[in-house]
C-alpha cells in the first residue's frame, strides 16, 4: 500500500518537474542574444527573407502565445522544426538518442562491473595494498577532467597502440558497404537481431573508449561507496556468525555481504546515468560519436534554440525517468525508504 | 588489480581487439572486391538538399549530383580566369548586354530519365526564381526565359549582368529535372535525385554522413580506376578530422590546423594542397560610431593591424597580405592597393591628429564563436593596440547574434565586426556591393559605410561587366581605392585554402570559386 | 598546527598544503610567473611552439606564450571560479534550504519542488545552456555553473534543519518565544553549517571541472586570458606532437581537483557530514 503510494506521488512529482523544466528552459530561451529568424532564412539572407521567416515562425507573437505553442509542440512529440536545418527535430532525435543511450547504458554497465568487485575487495582487504591502490584509482577518476581523459585515451589505445579505433560508431564496412538495418537504433542490439557478429564486435570495439571515458568517474563513486557499505556490513553479526561457522571467505563477501551493498549500487546507476547523460556534450564531440550530446553541441553553437529545447527536456525526461525507477528499486530493497 | 579484476578487464579488452581485427580483416576482403570509395572528412553537416534553395556546405554534395550551365576557372599559373562549357556547349551575349543565348549539350539525362533540354533549364531555373530562397537572387536580372528551339535557351534582362558568370554559380543555379519541379524542399532532402551529375545520393544519415553513388549514364568521362561512391564523414572536430586522413580512414579533409601542416606534408601518404581562397578576411569599422566616424582613427586601427604576425602565427605563413576586399583568382582584384602596412608610430600619430593621444579609448570588436584564426587576429591586435592605449575587448559570439547586434542601432553596435566573406558568383560586385555600398537599412554593410562617388563607381562598372570586362575592372579597381582611402575596413588577410588529401589520389585540383567542393569524378586510385 | 596535521591525515595535510600552494601561485602569479606579461596574454610569436626548455619549463603556446606562466595565471581563473561557484550556490541554497525546512508545510512544498526542477537538469547540461544563453565570460561562466549547482546545497539545509528542528534545545526556545529569525540564525545555522561546510570544500573540485569544461566547449573564459580548460581545447589540435601546451593545464586541474576532494574526504572524516551528495 505504501508502495503504491509512494510511487503515484513520485509520478506525479515527476510529471510536475518535467513541466516546469519546460518552462525554465523556455525562460532561458528568451535571453539569449541570437536572432532566429536570421537562422531560419539560412545563410546571407535578405532583409525580405528573414521578415518571411519572422512570420513563419511567429517570433513577433507575444511571449504567452509562444509559450503555448512550444509547450505544444514539445507535448505532441514533434519537438518542432530546427531554426538551422529546417528538419523535423522528431526525426533527428530518433537518431541521436539510441546513440547517447547506448553509451550511457554501456558506460554504467562498465562502471559497476568495475566498481562493485573493487569495492568489494577493498573493503575485505581493508588497509591491504589493494585497498589502497583502489582509493587512490577512485580518487584519480573522480578528479580527472573527462575531455582530458578522453584525449589521453584516444592517444593511447587508438593512435599509438592502435588496438581500437579512434573515433565513430562503426567501421565503414558497416555503415557504408554493408550497413545494419536500423531496427532499434543500438547498434549492439541491431546486429544481434541481424546475426552479425562481426558487426557486433565492430559496434563494441567503436563503444570502448567513449565509454570508458564515460565511466571512469562514476567507477570511482562506487568503488568508494561499496566499499564504505561493505565495511559497514562486514561488521555486523550476522557476518561474523558466518565467518564463525567457517564459510569460505569469497561466499562470505558475494553471497551474504554483496546483496546488502544494492542501495549503493542503485545510487551508482542513477549517477552514471546522468552523468553519461550531460558528459555525453564532452566525449560525443572528441569521439565524433552522433548522439544527442554532439546534436546539443552543435545547437549551441549556432543558438538553434528548438533544437536545445528538445535535447535539454528529453535528457530531463530520461533522467527523471531513471530517477524514479531507481527509487522505486530502492522502495522494494528497503520498504522504509517508501515512508520518508 | 588483483587477478580476477585483472582477467575481466583483459577479457574484455581482448573481446574488443579480436572485434575489431576482425571487422577490419573482413573490410580489407571487400575492398579488394573493388568498391572504390572516396572519403571525406567534412566538417559540417549537409541540411539543404534541394538545389533551388541550399546556400550552405551542401553545394560540396550538390557539386557532385547537379550541374551547372557553366563552370567558372579562376586565374592560375599565368592563365586568365574563365568560364567553361558545361551543360551549355556555348553562348553568346547581345550587343547591348541585355539578352544571352545558351546552345545546350545534347544526349544528357537527368538521374531520372528525363532528356536535358531548353524546357527543363527554364523550369528549373523558374523554379528557384519563385521559391526565392537561398542565393536564388542571383537571377534577379532575369526578367523572361525564352526557348526558341529544344537545345537553344535564351536569358532576357533588365540589365546587362555576366550571365556566363552567374550561370556558373555553386548555389541556385543548378539544372534539375522537369519531373522534380514540382517537388517540395522535403522530397529532396529525403535523398531523390533529380540532377545530371556523375554521382546520385545513396543516404544521408544527419551528424554521420552522405553517401553518394556512382551514376552510371553520366555523359561526361571519367579517369580510369575513378570511385563507386563517395562518402563524406562528417567530423566537426578537426583533430579527428586529420587523425582520419592520417589513417587513411579518410582521403579529403580540409579546416586542420595550419601549424600541423609541416608535419603532414613530411608525411610521404599525404599531400598538402595549398590554394589561395576566394575568402577574405576583414574586420569592418562602425563608421557611424564615435571616434571611429573619424576616419583618420579608423587609419591608425588599421595601421595597428599585425598583418604579418597573423599570417605567420595564424596561418603558418600561408596567408597572404590582402588587397582591399576583392581576392586575388577574381577579376577586379587589384594588386597594386594602397594597403597600410603595419605601423604603429604612423597610427599613433594619426590618433594624436584625431586628438586621441592620450588613448584610454575602448573598442568591442565581435567574431565569430569558436574561430581560431579570427581569435588569433583579435589577440595579436589587442596587443599592438594596448601600446596605443586602446583597450581592444574580443567578443565571440554566434553569427546571427553578432549579425544582429550590427543591424540593430549603430550607436550601440560593436565597434569593429570581424568577417570572412566569400561571394555567391565570380565577380567584385558581389563583394563590394554587399560589403560596402549604401544602404538605407543594412544587410551586409555593416560598417555602415556610405560614400555616394563609391557607390557610383561600382554600379557603373557592374553595368560595364557583362559587355566590357577591362573597363569594368579598371573601374571597380578604382572605387576599391576609394574605399581603401576611407579605410572601411581592416583587410586581414586573403585566407589560404588547405586541403589535405591522401597522396595516392590522382586528378586533385582545388577550384576556389566552389569553395571546399570536390569533383569526385575526376578522382581515381 | 602539529595537531591539526595530525587530525586532518597525512593525505588531508598535504592536500591542504597543496591547495595552499595553488592559492599563493595565483596571488603572486605576478611575482612567480617567468612570463607575467605573457601570463595576461602578450604573445611572443618568435618562440611560437617550443618545447620545454631551461628557458621555458613547460615550452610555449601558439602563439609563443609561456606555458608554464599561463597555467600559474591560470589558477587565478579556475580558484576563483571553483570557490565561487560553491559560494554563491551556498548563498542561494542556504537560505532556500533552511527557509524550507524550517517552516514546512507549503513553504516548503513550493521551495523544494521548484529545487526538483533544477535537480532534474543535469548540472553540466543546465550550466551549457546558460551559459550559451548569458555568453561566454568569467562571470557568466561562474553564474551559470552556480545556478546549477545551488539546489544541492539547498537539499542538504533542508536535511539538517529537519534534523535540528526537532531537537529539545530549538523545542524550548521557540517555546519562550524566540523568533524564528533568530532561531535560525543563532541555532541552526551554526550546527547545520558543519557538514554544509565539508561538502562545500569537496565541491571546489567538481565545481571547476564543470567550469573548465565551459570553457573546453568556448563557453568559459574569453582570450587572451589563461584558463586551464580552454588551454587543454587549445591544445588538443597540437596532441601528441606538442604535448606540453594540453598536458600542463590538464595536469593542472587534475592535482587541483584531487586537492580539494582527499581535503574534503579529511574532514568529512574529522567533522562528519553527509555521506555522500552526488553530482
Amino acid at each position: 500500500m505504501h508502495l503504491i503510494r509512494y510511487f503515484l506521488r513520485r509520478s506525479l512529482l515527476s510529471v510536475f518537474v518535467v513541466l516546469g523544466v519546460t518552462f525554465l528552459v523556455f525562460v532561458i530561451a528568451q535571453v539569449v542574444p541570437s536572432d532566429p529568424a536570421a537562422l531560419y532564412a539560412g545563410p546571407r539572407p535578405t532583409a525580405e527573407l528573414i521578415e518571411a521567416a519572422r512570420q513563419t515562425l511567429h517570433l513577433d507573437a507575444p511571449l504567452h502565445e509562444r509559450f503555448v505553442g512550444f509547450v505544444t509542440a514539445m507535448a505532441t512529440g514533434d519537438f518542432g522544426i530546427s531554426y538551422k536545418s529546417r528538419r523535423l527535430i522528431a526525426d533527428d532525435l530518433a537518431i541521436y538518442l539510441p546513440a547517447t543511450l547506448e553509451l550511457a547504458v554501456f558506460s554504467t554497465l562498465i562502471a559497476l562491473v568495475i566498481g562493485i568487485p573493487t569495492g568489494v575487495l577493498a573493503a575485505a582487504r581493508r588497509g591491504g595494498w589493494l585497498d589502497r591502490a583502489s582509493s587512490l584509482t577512485s580518487i584519480a577518476a573522480v578528479a580527472m577532467p573527462t575531455f582530458f581523459l578522453a584525449m589521453l585515451l584516444q592517444f593511447v589505445f587508438a593512435k599509438w597502440l592502435g588496438v581500437l579505433p579512434l573515433s565513430g560508431r562503426m567501421s565503414q564496412e558497416f555503415s557504408v558497404l554493408d550497413p545494419l538495418p536500423t531496427i532499434t537504433g543500438f547498434n549492439l542490439v541491431d546486429a544481434i537481431l541481424a546475426g552479425r557478429p562481426a558487426a557486433l564486435f565492430d559496434a563494441l570495439a567503436h563503444l570502448v573508449l567513449p565509454a570508458l571515458t564515460l565511466a571512469a568517474y562514476p567507477a570511482g563513486i562506487a568503488m568508494r561507496l561499496v566499499r564504505a557499505a561493505m565495511i559497514e556490513i562486514l561488521e555486523r553479526r550476522h557476518i561474523t556468525g558466518a565467518r564463525a561457522l567457517g564459510l569460505s571467505e569469497p561466499r562470505i563477501l558475494f553471497g551474504h555481504a554483496l546483496p546488502n551493498a544494492v542501495g549503493p549500487a542503485l545510487t551508482v546507476i542513477g549517477l552514471s546515468f546522468a552523468y553519461a547523460l550531460t558528459g555525453a556534450v564532452l566525449v560525443e564531440i572528441i569521439f565524433s560519436w552522433p548522439g544527442l550530446g554532439r546534436y546539443v553541441s552543435e545547437a549551441i553553437l549556432s543558438k538553434d534554440f528548438p533544437v536545445i529545447a528538445a535535447s535539454a527536456l528529453v535528457v530531463t525526461i530520461c533522467y527523471v525517468a531513471m530517477n524514479l525507477l531507481i527509487d522505486l528499486a530502492q522502495a522494494l530493497v528497503d520498504p522504509r525508504v517508501a515512508l520518508t | 588489480m588483483n587477478r580476477r579484476a585483472l582477467l575481466k578487464s583483459t577479457a574484455l579488452t581482448a573481446l574488443a581487439v579480436a572485434g575489431y581485427a576482425a571487422s577490419s580483416r573482413w573490410g580489407a576482403a571487400l575492398a579488394q572486391d573493388g568498391a572504390r570509395i572516396f572519403t571525406l572528412a567534412y566538417p559540417a553537416g549537409f541540411p539543404d538538399l534541394d538545389p533551388a534553395t541550399s546556400f550552405s556546405n551542401d553545394g560540396a554534395v550538390l557539386a557532385n549530383t547537379y550541374e551547372t550551365l557553366t563552370r567558372y576557372i579562376p586565374a592560375r599559373d599565368g592563365a586568365e580566369a574563365r568560364v567553361e562549357p558545361l551543360l551549355a556547349e556555348s553562348w553568346e551575349v547581345s550587343a547591348d548586354g541585355l539578352s544571352w543565348t545558351f546552345h545546350l549539350r545534347s544526349g544528357v539525362t537527368f538521374h531520372d530519365g528525363a532528356e536535358l533540354n531548353a524546357d527543363a533549364v527554364k523550369k528549373s531555373i523558374e523554379r528557384t526564381m519563385t521559391i526565392a530562397g537561398g542565393a536564388s537572387f542571383i537571377w534577379s536580372p532575369v526578367t523572361a526565359i525564352e526557348t526558341p528551339d529544344p537545345m537553344t535557351v535564351v536569358m532576357k534582362l533588365s540589365d546587362p549582368q555576366p550571365m556566363d558568370i552567374i550561370a556558373s554559380a555553386g548555389f541556385a543555379a543548378w539544372i534539375y529535372s522537369p519531373n522534380a519541379v514540382d517537388k517540395d524542399n522535403a522530397w529532396f532532402n529525403a535523398g531523390n535525385n533529380a540532377g545530371t551529375g556523375p554521382y546520385m545520393v545513396e543516404r544521408y544519415e544527419p551528424g554521420q554522413r552522405a553517401i553518394l553513388t556512382r551514376n552510371e549514364t553520366y555523359w561526361g568521362g571519367r579517369p580510369e580506376a575513378s570511385f563507386d561512391k563517395v562518402v563524406f564523414e562528417i567530423t566537426e572536430d578537426a583533430v579527428l578530422a586529420q587523425s582520419k586522413v592520417e589513417s587513411g580512414e579518410a582521403d579529403w579533409s580540409y579546416g586542420l590546423a595550419y601549424e600541423n601542416l609541416e608535419a603532414l606534408k613530411a608525411n610521404p601518404e599525404l599531400a598538402v594542397v595549398v590554394n589561395p581562397s576566394f575568402e577574405t578576411l576583414f574586420g569592418m569599422y562602425n563608421t557611424r560610431r564615435a571616434p571611429l566616424d573619424n576616419p583618420k582613427v579608423r587609419q591608425a586601427l588599421s595601421l595597428a593591424f599585425p598583418y604579418d604576425d597573423v599570417i605567420s602565427a595564424g596561418t603558418a605563413g600561408l596567408g597572404v597580405r590582402a588587397k582591399g576586399v576583392v581576392p586575388p583568382g577574381i577579376w577586379g582584384h587589384d594588386a597594386d592597393a594602397p594597403v597600410p602596412d603595419t605601423d604603429l608610430e604612423l597610427a599613433r600619430a594619426l590618433l594624436a591628429e584625431a586628438g586621441l593621444a592620450e588613448g584610454g579609448l575602448e573598442l568591442t570588436m565581435t567574431y565569430a564563436n569558436g574561430d581560431s584564426l579570427e581569435s588569433l587576429a583579435g589577440e595579436l591586435w589587442k596587443a599592438n593596440l594596448e601600446q596605443l592605449g586602446i583597450t581592444l575587448t574580443l567578443q565571440p559570439m554566434a553569427w546571427e547574434a553578432q549579425w544582429q547586434l550590427a543591424k540593430s542601432d549603430p550607436a550601440a553596435a560593436q565597434d569593429i565586426l570581424v568577417l570572412l566573406w566569400w561571394p555567391t558568383f565570380i565577380t567584385p560586385y558581389d563583394y563590394l556591393f554587399n560589403l560596402f555600398h549604401s544602404e538605407e537599412t543594412p544587410n551586409f554593410n555593416l560598417g555602415y559605410y556610405s560614400n555616394p562617388a563609391f557607390d557610383q563607381m561600382i554600379d557603373a562598372a557592374n553595368i560595364l561587366s557583362g559587355t566590357d570586362r577591362p573597363k569594368a575592372e579598371a573601374a571597380f579597381i578604382a572605387a576599391q581605392r576609394l574605399m581603401i582611402e576611407d579605410a572601411a575596413a581592416v583587410f586581414m588577410m586573403d585566407r589560404p585554402n588547405v586541403h589535405v588529401i591522401r597522396s595516392d589520389i590522382k586528378g586533385y585540383v582545388d577550384n576556389p570559386a566552389y569553395g571546399h567542393v570536390v569533383f569526385a569524378n575526376e578522382l581515381s586510385r | 598546527m602539529k595537531a591539526f596535521a595530525l587530525r586532518l591525515g597525512w593525505a588531508g595535510t598535504l592536500s591542504l598544503g597543496i591547495i595552499i600552494a595553488y592559492v599563493a601561485l595565483a596571488a603572486l602569479a605576478p611575482l612567480l610567473a617567468p612570463y607575467p606579461a605573457q601570463g595576461i596574454g602578450a604573445p611572443n610569436i618568435v618562440d611560437k611552439f617550443a618545447s620545454p626548455s631551461a628557458q621555458y619549463w613547460l615550452g610555449t603556446d601558439h602563439l609563443g606564450r609561456d606555458v608554464l606562466s599561463r597555467v600559474i595565471y591560470g589558477a587565478r581563473v579556475s580558484l576563483t571560479t571553483g570557490i565561487l561557484v560553491v559560494a554563491i550556490s551556498l548563498l542561494i541554497g542556504l537560505p532556500v534550504g533552511l527557509v524550507a525546512g524550517y517552516f514546512g508545510g507549503w513553504i516548503d512544498e513550493i521551495l523544494m519542488r521548484t529545487t526538483d526542477i533544477f535537480l532534474a537538469l543535469p548540472a553540466l547540461l543546465l550550466a551549457v545552456l546558460l551559459a550559451s544563453a548569458l555568453g561566454a565570460g568569467m562571470w557568466n561562466c561562474i553564474l551559470a555553473v552556480a545556478v546549477s549547482w545551488w539546489p544541492w546545497y539547498a537539499r542538504l539545509a533542508r536535511a539538517e534543519v529537519l534534523v535540528l528542528r526537532g531537537q529539545p534545545y530549538v523545542e524550548a526556545a521557540r517555546v519562550m518565544g524566540v523568533s524564528n529569525a533568530t532561531i535560525i540564525a543563532r541555532h541552526i545555522l551554526p550546527t547545520a553549517s558543519k557538514p554544509l561546510g565539508v561538502q562545500a570544500a569537496l565541491d571546489v573540485g567538481p565545481a571547476l571541472l564543470t567550469a573548465s569544461a565551459l570553457s573546453f566547449l568556448g563557453l568559459g573564459i574569453l582570450p587572451p586570458t589563461a584558463d586551464w580548460g580552454q588551454m587543454v581545447n587549445a591544445g588538443r589540435a597540437f596532441f601528441p606532437e606538442r604535448w606540453w601546451y594540453s598536458t600542463g593545464p590538464g595536469f593542472a586541474i587534475f592535482l587541483l581537483a584531487i586537492a580539494f576532494s582527499v581535503l574534503g574526504d579529511a574532514l568529512r572524516d574529522r567533522d562528519g557530514g553527509p555521506r555522500h551528495a552526488a553530482h
